[in-house]
């Protein structure tokens, strides 16, 4: 019996877990809208969302043991985000294309290739990741690893250009009236094979 | 209160014969097996060099103690060993961890070390990660505490291993379902509050969108009527998950219609190692109730058929 209320106080704390962890990432995507919920619902969302946070222990300093503990506790269990996928609408996607710059002149587009589909998902998400930081030192880094590939692949490269566009989906409408997805040109950088911090470009 | 208590008690640990383990085991085996082998040409590149080092500091800013690949690779250049060589060894050991659990060769063993690699992975790739990663993590940590070996298992069948505790095998399958509950419930109310889904433009979003743009848009257009009526039916079908699939009646109706969801996302998104996870869990959780036999094998004797 004793076995018995123990894993039901296991379980117990664990949908607490869960169902807080939800509900904060379900607030947040209210008070980042836009959603068919009336703006009034923002700033209450943000109260609701920064209030969850701390019973979360998420606002605590780093180093914090209870934040430590809450965090080890819910990333080994794999619980530590809400599940709204595609939710509340489904984002645009990031495209990242590497001019190639050769000694000799010469100009080559790359995109950044991987081997199968799985991984062609994971690179799309990084993508997105690259697309929505606001850290330019983060985005830049970023940038940075998947040019590096371009080198292993073309050693005798001169340097090359990374940009990053944002891709725009046309509306069914826009669609069968001949538009198709269009880029909106957001970031360059330009690396050489000098350790030198990429020169950057925005739009 | 008591009542409350005891009746909580009878409902967490009902009685359940271990055919929803071996769901769960075989299911999540071919799944990791399925995710070394679709990785297997990448995985240096995606888990090397800064950008795994830039993803476990991020981490380090929330935990410490969350295993990484950074901890063995660490250990490994002091002893020599390039970073290279010891992802190739985290992959062998995924692999071979994936192939125990799909046949049952030290079930328990596989689920600790399928789930410690994969997270290990899943963290230290945290810019290459998504969904299916959370999913993988989550299913194989109920897969590692539930009472192994199951009954088709070899561990079982050859080796003649018991599980210790087999009167828990009802309570992590509650756990599995309520889970799926909450996971569907909030999946569904995000989706109802964005105006895409209620209009179809997300589902013709989430179809075009690169890289899951594989069904030609020439072809989709020609279904653009049908884009709203999906777009409503997978909001109401997550939505009402929790309330529709524990009733005897309705289950049935909801397990088809949300696996024939993942199915769908599966081929016309390209998704397919998320689309086997999330069937995996679902029929894993929900999938024995339906069989008659199940029923009765665990509403009879519930202790015999496990032991």
């Amino acid at each position: 019996m004793r076995q018995k209320n123990v894993y039901a106080a296991w379980f117990v704390l664990q949908f607490l877990l869960i169902l807080s962890f939800s509900c904060r990432d379900t607030f947040r995507v209210v008070a980042e809208g836009p959603t068919i919920l009336p703006r009034s619902f923002q700033n209450f969302s943000r109260e609701a969302q920064a209030v969850l946070s701390i019973a979360l222990a998420q606002k605590l300093p780093a180093g914090n043991p209870v934040r430590e503990a809450v965090s080890t506790y819910v990333y080994v269990a794999g619980i530590e985000t809400g599940y709204g996928y595609f939710a509340p609408n489904v984002p645009g996607s990031y495209v990242l294309v590497f001019e190639v710059h050769y000694p000799d002149g010469r100009i080559q587009y790359e995109l950044p290739s991987v081997s199968s589909a799985t991984a062609g998902l994971r690179i799309a998400g990084l993508l997105d990741s690259i697309g929505r930081t606001p850290y330019d030192a983060l985005r830049e880094i970023l940038v940075k690893t998947l040019a590096q590939s371009v080198w292993r692949k073309h050693p005798d490269v001169e340097s090359v250009r990374a940009m990053l566009s944002s891709v725009r989906l046309p509306t069914v409408r826009e669609f069968e009236k001949g538009k198709r997805e269009s880029y909106e040109f957001l970031y360059a950088y330009d690396f050489s094979l000098q350790n030198a911090p990429a020169k950057t470009n925005d739009q | 209160m008591q009542r409350v208590k005891t009746g909580l008690l009878e409902f967490l640990f009902a009685p359940s014969t271990d055919t929803w383990l071996a769901v769960l085991r075989v299911g999540l085996g071919l799944e990791v097996t399925l995710y070394c082998l679709s990785l297997r040409n990448d995985w240096t590149y995606l888990l090397s060099g800064t950008a795994r080092r830039l993803a476990e500091a991020l981490l380090s800013l929330e935990t410490h103690f969350v295993p990484r690949l950074g901890w063995l690779t660490s250990l490994a250049a002091q002893l020599g060993v390039r970073e290279e060589k010891v992802l190739f060894v985290a992959w062998v050991c995924l692999f071979a961890a994936g192939c125990a659990l799909l046949i049952g060769f030290a079930s328990r063993v596989a689920a600790i070390a399928a789930w410690l690699l994969h997270l290990c992975a899943a963290k230290s790739g945290g810019f290459v990660s998504y969904g299916i990663d959370n999913f993988m993590t989550l299913g194989l940590f109920y897969l590692m505490w539930s009472p192994l070996p199951d009954r088709y298992s070899f561990d079982w069948r050859i080796r003649g291993a018991r599980p210790k505790h087999p009167e828990l095998l009802g309570f992590w399958r509650r756990v599995l379902q309520f889970h799926l509950c909450v996971i569907y419930f909030f999946s569904g109310l995000t989706k109802c509050l964005g105006s895409g889904w209620w209009n179809g433009s997300s589902v013709w979003r989430a179809l075009i969108r690169p890289p899951f743009n594989i069904v030609d848009p020439e072809i989709l257009i020609r279904w653009k009527y049908l884009f709203p009526v999906a777009g409503i039916f997978i909001c109401l079908l997550e939505i009402t998950y929790p309330f529709f699939i524990w009733n005897s009646q309705t289950r049935k109706i909801w397990l088809v219609c949300i696996c024939a969801m993942h199915v769908g996302i599966g081929v016309t998104m390209g998704m397919y190692l998320f689309a086997l996870v999330m069937i995996v869990l679902n029929v894993a959780a929900f999938g024995p109730a339906l069989s008659r036999m199940e029923r009765c094998t665990a509403s009879l004797q519930p202790h015999k058929a496990v032991s």
